[in-house]
């Protein structure tokens, strides 16, 4: 490096950064989608893509990789391209004859001229077959196998027998195959939201022929923006039941860009604008009666439910469960809204409900955390508090009612865990409070402390 | 004769007109009848009239007061005057909704209650417990539905969706102070599609001052001191009952102003109007002029956020001490 800078002083040094080249080859990875859902990332610095059935997309084979290289390099990258009808004989002719195209069974005759580095080996097979003197690929196609296997291994025959095409090599794509998609190649740059919540609008209509001819309805759909410059956005929305209608599927993504419209860089517009099913499930045809009421009540309930989560991202609406559990927090679990289980869970709760007698008083607001309380004076030391800070402001207790002892679940907690002592206390302007006492006095270490749990209606 | 007929007609018809630009309600303005409302004093007369556009809460002296009880189909807001009697404020909230679940007029549809609440509220004052709704308000979990959004633009717009459908008894929306987003076009939106649907949307303002919103009805809602349990034996010393409510009509375009006192009993899902044993001394409102309330958006813990500092930190014009200069002998 010294070397180096004494020779050209205006060199300028950049190390290495692995972390950003992969990132850039996952970001090209994306751009490829456009070419064929199924790309592979090959080591550091390649990519494999699947173009079985898409080549026609485009013009033929030929015409294909030539966009794929001159778009690449208006974006300024220099990228070599080989097209053949195996993974490994595309790999060698990327490599070391781009661009070319090596037709179906012809791979020996490519190959033959190419160095030994094509054919994907170990450094240290490839000292050795140069040691012997077969420098090229041709000097070892036609050879005996048996010595071959037997001096350097059956990794180097696999391999042969991969560039020849001749042993089934499978890609591994980045991304699952979505079971139906549908796009729009733009001639002019879409800029305005609008209008691709309308190409949305447009590319459900297509997905909706095919997912009536499965019977089937979408459960999750992936929008995906490819932009001009390469950038790829891409926007899942989920429903809770499954759907097909262009109309209902075009408000879940209004909602979704609406939600994201701060952040979402138009730039120079998007050329290309994909629709695609990521999970689908039968869908079941109900017939609607005459006055048009057939339909399930739980549509509309489900499609609000979907919106909103297409709107909040992550936990939408959500629909408490109870949980056995005597711990007050414990309780109950807040799980995003489906339709479909609601039902389900309505049958389990009212069947036993009329019988049993009401549970102990129990606040309608909780803390998620319970906040720390310092209690002033308390009668007697177990005893309820008579004055309280909580939030900085002064308490005073007219009433107490309790306490109500929750123990620790001992199968989850360790065994010494303090108890709870929990107390209904009543204010002197009436407001009604949920505080317990953590621990007894004198029996570990340290003061019991107080909190606030809760409050009452 | 005739001439008199069109008049009337033409009255009539001005008059809905006029209900259905100022969104109340065209029962409460065209009495059935010839005769005009204005002359036709009292109360019952009215109630005849509106029977379907209210809520009956069934404590009679608020119903009265209210001619009727709380509108169906339009926007009520119930304030509280801190973060911490937001429980009072949603709890009479949630006891409209069971009321209105417990009438059932149509039993498969509109028993949910969907409760949406900004994520800053919920975190101050505690999100919603499902086995004490259960208890005190019978709302099983599987009937609540609960959102909270992170920005109030959201909430509102969740509210206006939910606000729409026909699955709700209730839509209880929960926000946090005043905000400018809370405008009179704001609570107009929800006011409207709560007519739409006839079903109520219950606006829960915690930690906020009244200020102008197109909602027919405010309330301030807090705390009452409960009364002592009952037994067989007469009443248990120092036990705290049902939960109680002091009620303010803070605005109604009908109704005197007032306080009440009512106690909701979980086991029959009723209100009852009390006279509170415990409380300070009650002073009737006064009748002739609007009840004042109580000044509300007192915050305890956290400052109010339209509440601009001074400058540099310094104490403000009412915070800083006097300092008056030396005396003058003589």
């Amino acid at each position: 490096m010294a070397d180096a800078r004494a020779m050209h002083p205006s060199l300028e040094v950049v190390e290495a950064d692995p972390e950003a080249d992969r990132h850039l080859l996952t970001g090209l990875a994306d751009w490829c989608d456009r070419y064929t859902p199924l790309v592979a990332l090959d080591g550091a610095d390649g990519l494999f893509l699947d173009i079985t059935g898409c080549a026609h997309l485009f013009g033929g084979e030929e015409k294909m990789m030539q966009d794929v290289l001159s778009r690449l390099l208006r974006q300024g990258f220099d990228a070599r391209a080989g097209l053949a009808s195996c993974p490994g004989a595309a790999w060698a002719a990327a490599r070391f004859s781009s661009p070319s195209v090596i037709p179906s069974g012809r791979e020996a005759d490519a190959i033959a001229p190419l160095p030994l580095s094509a054919l994907r080996i170990d450094t240290d097979i490839r000292a050795g077959l140069e040691s012997v003197g077969l420098y090229t690929a041709g000097a070892i196609l036609d050879a005996p196998r048996a010595p071959l296997a037997r001096r350097f291994g059956a990794g180097l025959l696999t391999r042969l027998d991969q560039a020849l095409g001749r042993a089934e090599e499978a890609i591994s794509p980045r991304l699952p195959v979505p079971p139906l998609s549908a796009e729009r190649q733009l001639a002019e740059p879409m800029v305005s939201t609008d209008g691709i919540e309308v190409l949305a609008h447009t590319l459900a209509v297509t997905l909706k022929q095919d997912l009536e001819r499965r019977g089937e309805g979408a459960d999750a759909l992936q929008l995906s923006l490819f932009r001009v410059d390469g950038a790829v956005h891409r926007y899942v929305v989920r429903t809770s039941l499954p759907v097909r209608e262009p109309a209902v599927i075009r408000r879940l993504f209004r909602e979704r860009l609406a939600a994201v419209e701060d952040e979402i860089d138009t730039g120079y517009g998007f050329e290309l604008v994909r629709l695609s099913v990521l999970e689908a499930s039968p869908f079941a045809l109900v017939q609607a009666d005459l006055a048009g009421e057939g339909a399930s009540e739980e549509e509309g309930l489900a499609f609000f439910a979907d919106r909103v989560q297409a709107r909040l991202g992550g936990n939408g609406l959500m629909r408490p469960v109870p949980v056995e559990s005597h711990i007050p927090e414990r309780a109950v679990r807040m799980v995003p809204f489906t339709a479909s289980e609601k039902a389900l869970l309505r049958e389990k709760e009212e069947a036993p409900s009329a019988q049993v007698p009401p549970g102990p008083e129990r606040p309608i607001r909780l803390f998620a955390n319970p906040e720390p309380v310092e209690v002033i004076a308390a009668e007697v030391p177990e005893g309820p508090p008579l004055h309280f800070r909580w939030r900085r402001a002064m308490y005073h207790v007219a009433r107490v009612e309790g306490p109500e002892r929750i123990a620790p679940e001992w199968w989850r907690t360790p065994e010494d865990a303090s108890t709870r002592d929990y107390f209904r206390v009543e204010d002197a302007e009436g407001r009604r409070y949920w505080l317990y006492r953590q621990g007894l006095y004198g029996a570990g270490e340290g003061m019991p402390r107080w909190f606030m749990h809760g409050i009452f209606a | 004769m005739a001439r008199n007929a069109t008049a009337q007609k033409t009255i009539y018809a001005l008059r809905r007109e006029i209900a259905r630009i100022e969104g109340v309600l065209p029962e409460r303005l065209a009495a059935p009848g010839e005769e005009d409302p204005v002359l036709r004093r009292g109360v019952s007369a009215m109630r005849g009239a509106a029977a379907g556009a209210f809520l009956e809460t069934g404590a009679a002296g608020l119903d009265n007061a209210l001619a009727g009880g709380v509108p169906r189909g339009a926007l009520t807001e119930i304030h509280a005057p801190a973060a911490r009697d937001a429980g009072a404020a949603a709890g009479f909230a949630l006891a409209l909704s069971s009321l209105l679940r417990k009438e059932g007029r149509r039993p498969e549809k509109r028993r949910a209650v969907c409760w949406i609440g900004t994520a800053d509220l919920v975190r101050e004052a505690g999100f919603p417990y499902a086995p004490g709704l259960k208890r005190v308000f019978g709302l099983p979990a599987h009937d609540l539905l609960f959102c909270a959004a992170g920005k109030l633009a959201d909430a509102l717009w969740i509210a206006e969706e939910a606000s729409r459908l026909d699955d709700f008894a209730a839509v209880v929306l929960e926000i946090r102070g005043n905000p400018a987003r809370l405008d009179l076009t704001a609570t107009r939106r929800l006011n409207r599609r709560a007519q739409e649907r006839g079903r109520p949307v219950f606006l829960v303002r915690a930690a906020s001052f009244a200020e102008p919103t197109a909602a027919p009805v405010r309330f301030h809602v807090s705390s009452a001191p409960a009364v002592p349990r009952s037994t067989l034996s007469g009443a248990l010393e120092d036990s705290i009952g049902h939960p109680a409510f002091t009620v303010a009509i803070g605005k109604s375009p009908t109704s005197l102003p007032g306080e009440f006192v009512l106690e909701w009993n979980p086991d029959v899902l009723a209100f009852y109007e009390i006279r509170p044993a415990y409380s300070r001394a009650l002073v009737p409102a006064p009748a002739h002029r609007p009840h004042l309330p109580a000044a509300g958006g007192t915050v305890v813990a956290l400052r109010r956020a339209d509440a601009a500092p001074a400058p540099g930190d310094q104490p403000s014009r009412e915070e800083r001490p006097a300092h008056p200069g030396p005396r003058r002998a003589g």
